[in-house]
């Protein structure tokens, strides 16, 4: 037996020899933001859905995603999908987008050796459920968005699962980002995408191609569904068995670009810390990970409350946060105020509250 | 809008209120995505809200 007879043996048994499959939350398990909730996309603002997963349109309010929308059985071995449906029959415009995208971290990447004559090939493979059939389309992109990969994938029977394979040379020109914490690649799974930005499919290209020409447009019927899973990008010319990781290990995974301190629970303590004047005080967060970068921190208005005098407000990250590891976080009390120099501790103001951390790429 | 807002140390802090009403405020780190946009927003001509 040879060499590759062996490495192909142990791919179609599942067993994963590292950080196989590039992809986080490929199988669409974390959900850290909307715990299923569905979400519209708004107008041209990149909006992070499931876990390490974004979409995004140019004309807002075309279509919502949602974990598990449309309750449809998974495929095998999966329980959970990113679910897309078009909330009307828009005809999309020449230039304009409506995707849901993921990004590599380049330190995953780098290996790969895009831009270099050595420049890996890879395997895109996925599961996919729609109400609609015929050629859908998406591309790969390196950061500067100057280089394209248009792949285009058939669905030949509506509303059943159909696993997909696209094998895709290694870009040996252009700029990859290498082993830093940028975008190393990106992948566009097109849910409509305008005719000056698509192209041909199977080959790298300079130009702007978001899609293979003549793609499927879901946004394009109303009611319209694309169910996507499974979703795994591997180095090699074979799609081999989804690379299953234990859901601590991909929750952690998830932390490193994005953390909520999501609470049910009234009153959850978050930190401890010191009042810094009567309307301010300093807290110290511990992040689960080291975050890609230092983190924004997102807080409702008045979500956060001082234990003693009830002080409350929202948090803000210091601009000095130097570290990813912990974040250095002021709460600004807009209602009460707190004693000065005082030992203070925060906490959930109401059930809802979810201060969250994002180092997205 | 952008706001900056002094943090009562040798700090400031930058940040911006999301159509729902929550706050989302972010570091100067070339790395991250808010900063970046900050700054694209900033070479287009544009100006924050003083620190209060």
């Amino acid at each position: 037996m040879t060499t590759s007879n062996i490495l192909s043996q142990l791919g179609s048994a599942g067993v994963s020899t590292g950080f196989k499959n590039r992809i986080i939350n490929g199988a669409m398990v974390i959900d850290q933001r909307n715990s299923g909730g569905s979400v519209t996309i708004p107008t041209a603002t990149s909006t992070y859905t499931l876990d390490r997963w974004f979409a995004y349109a140019t004309v807002g309010s075309k279509f919502s995603v949602q974990q598990n929308a449309g309750s449809v059985t998974p495929p095998i071995g999966f329980t959970n999908y990113l679910g897309v449906t078009s909330l009307s029959a828009y005809s999309v415009g020449a230039s304009e987008t409506f995707d849901i995208q993921y990004r590599i971290e380049g330190y995953n990447t780098a290996d790969l050796g895009w831009g270099t004559a050595n420049a890996k090939t890879v395997t895109l493979s996925f599961q996919v459920y729609s109400s609609l059939t015929g050629s859908f389309g998406g591309s790969l992109y390196n950061s500067a968005t100057n280089r394209w990969y248009p792949f285009s994938y058939t669905v030949s029977s509506a509303n059943t699962w159909t696993p997909i394979s696209i094998t895709i040379a290694g870009d040996t020109s252009g700029t990859w980002v290498g082993a830093t914490n940028g975008i190393g690649l990106g992948i566009i799974f097109s849910l409509g995408i305008g005719s000056s930005l698509s192209g041909p499919a199977g080959s790298w290209s300079g130009s702007s191609y978001l899609q293979p020409t003549g793609s499927v447009s879901v946004v394009g019927t109303n009611g319209a569904t694309f169910y996507i899973t499974g979703v795994q990008l591997e180095v090699g010319t074979t799609a081999t068995n989804f690379d299953y990781r234990p859901y601590g290990t991909e929750l952690a995974l998830c932390q490193r670009y994005f953390y909520t301190a999501s609470t049910t629970q009234l009153y959850s303590y978050i930190a401890c810390g010191r009042n810094i004047s009567t309307t301010q005080a300093q807290f110290l967060i511990q992040l689960p990970v080291p975050m890609r970068a230092i983190p924004s921190v997102t807080s409702a208005a008045n979500s956060i409350g001082e234990t003693v005098t009830g002080a409350t407000g929202a948090l803000s990250v210091t601009s000095d946060g130097s570290s990813t590891t912990i974040s250095g976080v002021v709460c600004n009390y807009s209602t009460g105020s707190v004693t000065a120099n005082a030992v203070g501790f925060i906490r959930t103001n109401n059930t809802t509250a979810t201060p969250q951390f994002s180092a997205e790429l | 809008m952008y706001k900056i807002i002094n943090q009562n140390t040798e700090f400031e802090s930058i940040f911006f209120t999301n159509s729902n009403g929550s706050i989302t405020s972010f570091p100067k780190d070339p790395a991250n995505t808010d900063y970046q946009a900050y700054l694209k927003w900033l070479a287009e001509g544009n100006t924050p809200e003083a620190a209060s």
